[in-house]
């Protein structure tokens, strides 16, 4: 028995004020059951991830108003989760623990105009140890994850003008993407004279902050067959959390968790056609290609700078332009295109095949990692 | 750009007590292994880790970045390894080359007025 993806809800996204996290939660769930052909009623389980507001949990059942769930849970493992949140639902569905359940992540950081966009995830802890490194200049995740990239550049050769191709070519993707927050297309240029944030990244290496909020309902193939979207299924999943640092900007989770959702799913890399990749800086997008066994280690950089990622190129990566162009919305970025893509619904975009779709999460200083494989054939 | 302002916890008040006195301390197992000072558990053989020593200080940048804030001037943070083992996660100061791979460093303290002091590397002599 599969365990299916069958709705999916997208609400407003990006520089939308004056809504809190837990009102986006609540609307993206009914978006979601809404887009599935479901009532609110239907929903006997409820999975939520809050994002840095720290705002979005238990509380959503009621704001919802949903009864006698079966299942109700926070799950956190930061850019993961929504990998995470839907690997428990298929173990719930497929258990019969729970017949329709819904996973949502939504986020408010952006308060208001003028304020700093990215304020919220640079919050200074002054005491202890995360204040030490705090006191010494590392206390922003664009920091550690430049320490990252650091790294791999001065062990593979890997440049910065590479790195600027995927923001390149994920802009390319996001201008035929209606839902994106960031259609102006860049060139390398633009990307090399942007701002530097931490070295060796540039502002056109990270991500977005966005407010909005972003659901999906799971649901077992049985009963979504006579709902209103293709099913999609979720045919293997796994994560991996290495817990170590030795391998820091080297090696993701990726290479773990990766081998193991495919093998579930029957597949090797070589059949995937789409693949949604958690971006929070361009290389953590490369790191991934190479993880995956997309392009051999250390040679993510040529593989970007050769074209393949972009519209027509040899491989459909973050076909909506992933966190860096289209919406921040942790792993819920690259799960909901992949819902997107596996139905066929991608418009400008879709990825010319789309039997086989991977989707990754990766979390903390790539310290958290789920994998997802995909079809609605 | 000086270090900031960071203040003990019961986990850091030996870590701190070692700072005020010049010392680096990071933790010591009795397999012989060392692990950085945040470590509970020690990497080579599992055991709960307990004991301290003072490092020799010096060590080797494995990794860095300069950080740019609109509002202040660069900072250049990086991750040490240090000689016998473990990493820190340090800012580094005084005059450095523009490629810091590989460079070799040696620890110093600043203590900000109100704050611990905090350790921080420059390019050995």
């Amino acid at each position: 028995m599969n365990a299916v993806i069958a709705g999916l809800g997208i609400t407003e996204m990006g520089k939308v004020y004056g809504r809190t996290a837990p009102e986006f939660a609540a609307d993206a769930v009914r978006l979601a059951v809404d887009d599935a052909g479901l009532a609110l009623a239907d929903v006997d389980g409820l999975l939520t991830n809050t994002g840095i507001t720290g705002d979005v949990g238990l509380g959503l059942q009621r704001d919802l108003g949903l009864r006698d769930l079966r299942l109700l849970s926070e799950v956190q493992a930061y850019g993961s989760s929504a990998g995470a949140m839907v690997q428990y639902a298929a173990m719930a569905v497929m258990s019969g623990m729970a017949s329709v359940v819904a996973c949502v992540f939504a986020d408010a950081p952006l308060k208001e105009p003028g304020a700093g966009a990215g304020a919220a995830y640079a919050g200074l802890t002054t005491t202890g140890w995360r204040g030490l490194a705090a006191a010494s200049g590392i206390y922003s995740a664009n920091t550690m994850y430049a320490l990252a990239a650091r790294r791999h550049m001065r062990t593979y050769g890997t440049t910065s003008e590479q790195l600027g191709h995927i923001a390149v070519a994920q802009r390319a993707w996001a201008a035929l993407n209606p839902l994106a927050q960031m259609r102006d297309p860049i060139t390398l240029a633009d990307h090399q004279s942007s701002r530097w944030i931490a070295e060796p990244f540039h502002l056109l290496d990270c991500c977005l902050v966005s407010n909005g909020g972003v659901a999906v309902i799971v649901t077992t193939a049985d009963r979504a067959a006579d709902l209103n979207q293709p099913p999609v299924r979720i045919l293997g999943w796994a994560q991996t959390h290495p817990g170590n640092d030795e391998q820091l900007g080297l090696v993701s989770g990726a290479a773990i968790s990766g081998p193991a959702a495919l093998k579930m799913a029957g597949a090797t890399i070589a059949d995937i056609d789409v693949a949604e990749l958690y971006d929070c800086y361009t290389f953590t997008a490369l790191l991934s290609l190479e993880d995956y066994g997309f392009c051999a280690k250390g040679e993510g950089g040529p593989f970007a700078a050769s074209g393949a990622l972009g519209p027509g190129g040899s491989l459909a990566v973050n076909t909506g332009g992933g966190q860096l162009s289209s919406y921040y919305m942790w792993g819920m970025t690259p799960l909901s295109e992949a819902v997107v893509q596996a139905r066929g619904q991608g418009g400008d975009r879709q990825a010319p095949r789309n039997d086989l779709v991977l989707v990754s999460g990766n979390g903390g200083l790539l310290d958290h990692h789920s994998t997802l494989i995909l079809s609605a054939r | 750009m000086p270090v900031g302002i960071v203040r003990r916890d019961a986990a850091t008040t030996e870590f701190f007590d070692g700072t005020a006195r010049g010392e680096l301390l990071i933790r010591s197992c009795a397999c012989g292994a060392f692990a950085a000072p945040q470590a509970r558990t020690c990497p080579a053989c599992g055991c709960e880790l307990t004991a301290w020593a003072a490092a020799a200080g010096t060590g080797t940048v494995e990794t860095w970045s300069i950080v740019h804030n609109r509002k202040l001037p660069p900072v250049t943070v990086a991750i040490v390894r240090l000689d016998e083992g473990p990493w820190m996660q340090t800012q580094l100061v005084g005059d450095l080359p523009d490629d810091l791979r590989d460079l070799r460093v040696r620890v110093a303290f600043e203590q900000p007025q109100g704050g611990e002091a905090v350790p921080v590397f420059g390019a050995a002599g």
